[in-house]
């Protein structure tokens, strides 16, 4: 096990307490110490890094720091410089955080209460004055998308998989079919068929894959396994352990057509089939979640509607992306360093999608104090996804009748989440006269596609 | 010679109304010495099988039994399962019980805990890798109050009795136990005329507590969020609720806590009897691992008690499958809901067949919420797949209350009840056999009556053998109870139910309770580990979860799963690759790569790991 501590064993009281240790929450932490702050970071494992760890292929730090990294190299990096910091930050690994509340009523130094269950520490329970949530997601299981038939041995998830292989150097099947086309099942076919195991196909019940392209090319492609659109998994049969599959093709709704089932001989059915956002700790605020996003709604500076409570990376939206991820624990964590000092008057804009988009990250901006210049100057990184596919859209951030952004883009598709700046100058001075900011995506020479 | 005239015409009433339904290649005959009817010949469907049983049964009222041994056509019927892949040797052979107990689900294990209260040797045998793996383990974890059996039944006995006793037994078991309450939601309101009727049947059944109609405004009152459909209902406050795998468990703990043997993995083949003074009493018990004699034998096997009593040529009775499919919802839920409801007109447009309930919404102790059950004969009686046309019955349930949805179930499972024809439990001496006691038949609401049946076949078991009724058991005194019984089990510790303080005390003794290996559940390495070393332990994967709950969370294992393999693999020194998730060929892993590994490679992957290591 060993618990890992970096700096001074656990005080009581934090300018910023963090949950996850993972690529957003190292970030934030990182960040929180830079501006000063004293930082306690939890982590469930008894390393830091997250999924990074499990997650041995290339391709992460493009943004960040640019260069094609593995993800143990990536979650490395960030381990260094969370290092780098000394007693600043306080690290408890194998560290679980139970249970959350909120203290308006006490000193802005209390605002948060944390229970902690630990191996090394006890059971410990911390105070602070931001909290920085920053858990990640957990993948969706079969019983999620209501897969029916036996529930025999040999049904994981691609995490789990993934797991089983690179971390425990343990291998869950010989001839698998994976369900869904999202980026870690796409990646994991490719890994599963190098560990010499058989993958028969991979099935997605939407008419596009919901990974990025360039898995598709590399991890599918490549291998030559084949991608079986509209076709989705109804049934598992096998007493003791997988023994085959049902399969069946859907039309546009997604409804099953009768006729088209295929029976497939396997002995594994790995799922990867979304990501949930992980706030089920947040239940004890009855904090509103966007059911788009499956996270809170937060401001540019990733602060939640409840002040002093942030969140961050996968915990917040599920991006595509490390490096946002980073980014957005970063902002938090800068953030939050300032607000554990002195809680700064502000006011906010509210931000809406409409058009060809799922949602967009922040939620609503708060405006600073004008007079503070060396805020004002700062960019705001807008986040979001689009509804569906597109060759051709363009997107208009606008405020009342102030254009803040605006840009045309080719070739999106919802797997791919886009990034757009705003400066908050111009919000700040164009909120004076309206009270909301739109985020309108046209599509551009297909009027049908508008939603 | 009147009785056989009256047989003689049943069984002609019988078989003119089977012809009038359409099956004219349906025998009618009686059997058991002229006590039961068997019904032989062929149908085409399994739905038709089920159909001329329900035919016999509505006849039955002078008979012990019905045993359908109907062939249908178009379907495969499993038999019993052989011992398949559960290995062959002499372990147990030779092995001599006063009391050997065929089956450890809820009957059994409760048997065998009232039994080790006497100077008795008692031994379970269960063909599964552990307790508690078909229907004690695969159901809503309901104790029903005991309105619903029909009144005079056994199952009308045995649920209200069973009721009352499930509060001092919870204590004496260490487990959690509660009483919601549950409202039978009416869906016009004409039906509070119904009131008057329901506190009679109440009474006749023995149930408890204060249950009375409420009215609109009142279930308005106590469930918030229920849906505005409902107009009143009738509230039984004593309805309980218990996690149905941890009662069986803890019965079986405690069991072998006061010196009962459990043999796991033992698939009883048959028996070896000897024939006296006309009466055929078993001597011997043909397992897979061998040959155990026993004094007394009771077949408390569920599913598959009618082949157990067949293998014992005393089969009055058979048993047909009824699957039930449950759905779990999120623990967050649990805010939406505080007691069990249901509506009966629901149930009708959902087409669920007459011999059910049929479901509602029922509070789980753990905190979920529970869709279910449904009620479907099945011809395999091991079938727990489940399948979309009954999930979706299931999903009208959500419609009671307004806050559920859909997208808030995180598991489904089936299970399947042992049903007999007269659909009433068999708890009796066996009038063939001296020496075997049935406890069969048990349907729901059997986790309910399980305690009230235990105290009846345990006083029949010690008459057996007091009374001298078998062979070469000497009459003897009353059986003493044991000097050194212990009363109470002591259930491992729960982490999550403790506070802070008894939390750091607890992990400073032992810090493995501090390493949390579910998050969903929030259970500890401790905590597996002790249920590895429980005096009945967990050997597979999914018997840590019926002990632990780790694996039942929202992620469904996804995160615990290969800590719990872990866990398992250096406390018993089983290779991971053969760990399995509930015996036989439910392996998790096929093989390990490292075994493959070169020597070189292995230290690439020592580098690697150096990197994000420490």
């Amino acid at each position: 096990m060993g618990t890992e501590t970096v700096g001074r064993q656990p005080g009581k009281q934090y300018d910023i307490l963090i949950i996850g240790g993972g690529p957003a929450g190292m970030a934030a932490a990182a960040a929180g110490a830079e501006y000063g702050a004293s930082v306690c970071l939890i982590e469930r494992n008894n390393k830091l890094g997250g999924i990074l760890k499990q997650c041995i292929h290339d391709g992460f730090g493009i943004v960040q720091f640019n260069e094609r990294l593995t993800g143990p190299e990536y979650a490395y990096r960030y381990r260094n410089l969370v290092k780098s910091y000394g007693s600043k930050v306080t690290v408890l690994t194998s560290a679980y955080a139970s249970k959350i509340s909120y203290h308006p009523e006490k000193s802005a130094a209390d605002l948060f209460t944390t229970e902690i269950i630990t191996a090394q520490n006890g059971a410990l329970c911390l105070t602070s004055s931001t909290l920085i949530l920053a858990m990640g997601c957990r993948e969706k299981s079969d019983r999620q998308v209501f897969i029916h038939g036996d529930r025999p041995a040999g049904i994981l998830t691609a995490g789990q998989a993934q797991y089983f292989i690179n971390i425990q150097g343990l291998m869950p099947c010989k001839r698998c079919v994976i369900l869904g086309s999202g980026d870690i099942g796409l990646i994991m076919a490719r890994r599963l068929v190098l560990e010499g195991a058989e993958v028969e196909g991979v099935y997605e019940i939407r008419n596009e894959p919901s990974g990025l392209k360039r898995n598709i090319v590399q991890c599918l492609d490549d291998f030559s396994i084949p991608l079986h659109l509209q076709t989705t998994v109804t049934e598992v049969h096998g007493r003791e352990r997988v023994e085959s599959i049902t399969v069946c093709k859907v039309d546009d709704d997604q409804k099953e057509i009768p006729g088209t089932e295929r029976t497939i001989e396997c002995d594994s059915l790995i799922v990867s089939v979304g990501l949930i956002p992980e706030n089920d700790i947040l239940s004890f605020s009855q904090i509103f979640l966007d059911p788009h996003t499956g996270g809170p709604e937060v401001d540019q500076n990733m602060q939640t509607r409840i002040p002093g409570l942030f969140s961050c990376g996968n915990a917040l939206h599920v991006c595509d992306l490390v490096d946002y991820v980073s980014e957005s624990g970063e902002t938090a964590g800068t953030y939050a360093a300032k607000v554990s000092r002195k809680q700064i008057p502000y006011r906010t804009v509210e931000i809406q999608s409409s058009g060809n988009l799922v949602y967009q990250i922040p939620h609503f901006i708060t405006l600073p104090d004008i007079q503070n210049k060396s805020s004002t100057i700062m960019k705001i990184p807008v986040y979001f996804r689009v509804a569906k596919s597109t060759e051709k859209a363009e997107l208009v951030i606008r405020c009342g009748n102030t254009v803040l952004f605006r840009k045309r883009y080719s070739n999106l598709s919802p797997p791919e989440m886009k990034r757009a700046e705003i400066s908050l100058s111009a919000v700040a001075k164009a909120a004076l006269s309206s009270p909301l900011i739109e985020c309108i995506m046209t599509d551009l020479g297909d009027t049908d596609g508008l939603r | 010679m009147n009785s056989r005239n009256r047989t003689v015409k049943t069984l002609h009433i019988i078989s003119r109304e089977l012809r009038k339904k359409g099956f004219p290649k349906v025998k009618t005959e009686t059997c058991y010495d002229g006590k039961s009817i068997r019904l032989s010949g062929k149908v085409q469907t399994w739905q038709q099988k089920i159909e001329a049983g329900y035919i016999a049964a509505s006849h039955s009222q002078k008979f012990k039994g019905i045993v359908n041994d109907i062939a249908a056509e178009s379907v495969h019927e499993p038999l019993f399962p052989s011992p398949g892949s559960r290995e062959f040797d002499e372990t147990l052979d030779g092995l001599s019980y006063d009391v050997v107990i065929i089956g450890a689900g809820v009957i059994g294990c409760f048997i065998a805990r009232e039994l080790a209260r006497y100077e008795l040797s008692v031994a379970v045998l269960e063909k599964e890798t552990d307790a508690a793996m078909h229907a004690s383990g695969r159901n809503d974890g309901m104790i029903h109050p005991g309105f619903a059996p029909k009144p005079g039944t056994l199952r009308a006995k045995y649920n209200s009795k069973g009721n009352s006793m499930y509060p001092a037994i919870a204590e004496e078991l260490d487990i959690e136990y509660r009483q919601p309450g549950s409202i039978l939601l009416f869906s016009s309101s004409w039906m509070r005329l119904l009131a008057p009727v329901l506190r009679y049947r109440c009474k006749r059944n023995g149930v408890a507590g204060n249950y009375r109609y409420l009215t609109r405004m009142q279930v308005q009152n106590l469930e918030p969020h229920v849906t505005y459909r409902q107009k009143g209902g009738f509230y039984f406050p004593t309805a309980g609720i218990v996690s149905p795998f941890q009662v069986t468990i803890a019965c079986a703990e405690h069991a072998v806590q006061n010196g009962a043997v459990f043999h796991r993995s033992t698939c009883v083949t048959g028996f070896k009897s000897l024939k006296r003074k006309n009466k055929r009493q078993i001597t011997g018990i043909i397992t897979n691992h061998g040959i155990i004699s026993a004094n007394v034998v009771i077949n408390a096997a569920g599913i598959w008690a009618d082949y157990i009593a067949g293998m014992a040529d005393d089969q009055f009775f058979s048993i047909h499958g009824r699957k039930g499919t449950d759905a779990i919802l999120d623990k967050k839920t649990s805010r939406y809901q505080k007691h069990i409801m249901a509506m009966p007109s629901l149930l009708k447009t959902a087409g669920n067949h007459i011999h059910s309930k049929g479901g509602g919404i029922v509070v789980c102790i753990e905190g979920n919420t529970l869709l279910g059950p449904t009620a479907e004969e099945v011809p395999d009686r091991e079938d727990y797949s489940t399948h979309k046309n009954e999930f979706r019955k299931l999903e009208q349930h959500l419609s009671l209350n307004t806050r559920l949805k859909k997208s808030d179930i995180i598991n489904y499972y089936s299970g399947v009840r042992a049903a007999t024809w007269k659909e009433d439990f068999i708890v009796e001496k066996s009038e063939r056999v001296p020496n075997l006691v049935h406890a069969a038949g048990i349907q729901s609401p059997g986790l309910a009556s399980a305690p009230a049946i235990a105290i009846d076949i345990c006083k029949m078991v010690l008459e057996i053998l007091s009374t001298g009724r078998v062979e070469k058991v000497e009459k003897t005194d009353p059986i003493p109870l044991k000097q050194n019984f212990i009363p109470c089990r002591q259930h491992p510790p729960v982490l999550k139910l403790l506070s802070n303080d008894e939390k750091k005390a607890l992990i400073r003794k032992n810090p493995l309770y501090g390493n949390i290996i579910c998050r969903c559940e929030e259970i500890s390495e401790g905590e597996v580990r002790d249920a590895l070393h429980s005096s009945l332990p967990a050997v597979t994967i999914d018997g840590i979860k019926r002990r632990t709950r780790a694996g039942t969370g929202r992620c469904h294992g996804g995160f615990c799963l290969s800590k719990v393999l872990e866990i398992i693999s250096s406390e018993t020194g089983i290779p991971k690759s053969q760990i399995t998730r509930k015996g036989g060929d439910s392996r998790i892993i096929i093989r390990e790569i490292s075994q493959t590994l070169s020597s070189e490679n292995k230290k690439d992957t020592e580098e690697r790991e150096g990197l994000y290591g420490d």
